[in-house]
């Protein structure tokens, strides 16, 4: 089980905190070539030319920025919140989506705090450790703060000290 | 084992087919079911571009031959899971979407999943009269479509 990122939004669809774990950044040339390597020499042979460059498996815009990637989920978890809603009744809501590379999980407080949580796919339900973390890290060291806001706008007075030490151990904990 | 509904998006985005098997999920006008499979495309897409770990390829495990592989173009959502209900999405190889709405507990979707593209290869596809990324209306696969769910939500 592998926490890829954490994402809080607040009830003016604003990110207020984003913690990446696991990225890798490597340009995606360098593993297609890596893949494309390994020749034996019969089929090398009977083909006398060089392996074709594959290349990226389609050609796409350049990796988005953290901030355009959670302006993406919100609109994501945002559409299909609604989209919800609209099918199972108003106090539905929907727990997760999978994709074939990740899992999103999704929990949203009755004051609208929204928190996301993407990890790998072999993952299960992380409903409940979304819930924990409001309930014993938002709550206690962000919301019990007395120097911070009451709006975190622009993620103003969420990302203490003592919020994202305990956020880290959490995680570690949870894995 | 409840299957609630089914909703077929062409590959534009666009609703060619929507059928409800059994009560469950809330009725909506034909309009905002047009929404909504324009939406589910939208999100489909977007989902594609969160994959946390774009550029990092699974090395397979080296064989004598290892064909020229380039990675799998990242898929889309596949499943969905809410209280009431889960979403499961198949997209075939030319775009067109199937969402299958089931109860959340509901074992075997893949398989259930296979029959209906099935009979949609079938009995829509092979249909002379049928074109192409239009409203399906057809009868045989209406008919074939609404036993099959019948005889599976019988169960």
């Amino acid at each position: 089980m592998v926490v890829y990122s954490f994402y809080i939004f607040d009830r003016h669809t604003e990110c207020i905190y984003s913690r990446l774990w696991a990225r890798q950044d490597r340009p995606l040339s360098t593993g297609t070539t890596a893949a494309a390597q390994p020749f034996s020499g019969s089929s090398e042979a009977s083909n006398g030319a060089l392996p074709p460059d594959l290349g990226p498996a389609r050609a796409r815009p350049a990796r988005l920025s953290a901030k355009d990637d959670a302006k993406l989920i919100f609109g994501t978890i945002f559409s299909l919140r609604n989209m919800v809603r609209k099918l199972g009744g108003p106090d539905d809501s929907f727990i997760s989506f999978r994709t074939g590379q990740y899992k999103l999980h999704y929990y949203e407080t009755p004051t609208n705090i929204k928190f996301v949580m993407l990890t790998d796919t072999q993952t299960l339900n992380m409903r409940n450790v979304l819930h924990q973390i409001y309930v014993n890290l938002y709550v206690e060291f962000v919301v019990k703060n007395p120097l911070s806001p009451v709006e975190h706008s622009g993620g103003e007075g969420v990302a203490n000290e003592l919020f994202e030490l305990a956020l880290d151990q959490f995680v570690k904990g949870v894995l | 084992m409840v299957v609630y509904a089914l909703i077929i998006i062409n590959k534009a985005g666009g609703l060619v087919y929507q059928r409800d098997f059994v009560e469950g999920l809330n009725k909506l006008s034909i309009n905002d079911y047009l929404v909504l499979a324009g939406t589910f495309h939208g999100v489909h897409a977007i989902s594609t571009r969160l994959n946390p770990l774009h550029g990092q390829t699974q090395t397979l495990p080296q064989t004598n031959y290892t064909p020229p592989s380039r990675p799998d173009p990242p898929s889309g959502i596949e499943v969905l899971e809410t209280e009431n209900f889960r979403l499961q999405c198949f997209q075939t190889l030319t775009g067109t979407k199937f969402l299958l709405f089931t109860e959340p507990q509901q074992p075997n979707i893949e398989k259930i999943m296979a029959t209906i593209y099935g009979l949609y290869s079938d009995y829509v596809m092979k249909n002379p009269f049928y074109s192409l990324e239009m409203p399906v209306r057809c009868e045989g696969w209406e008919r074939r479509l609404v036993r099959e769910m019948r005889v599976l939500n019988s169960r």
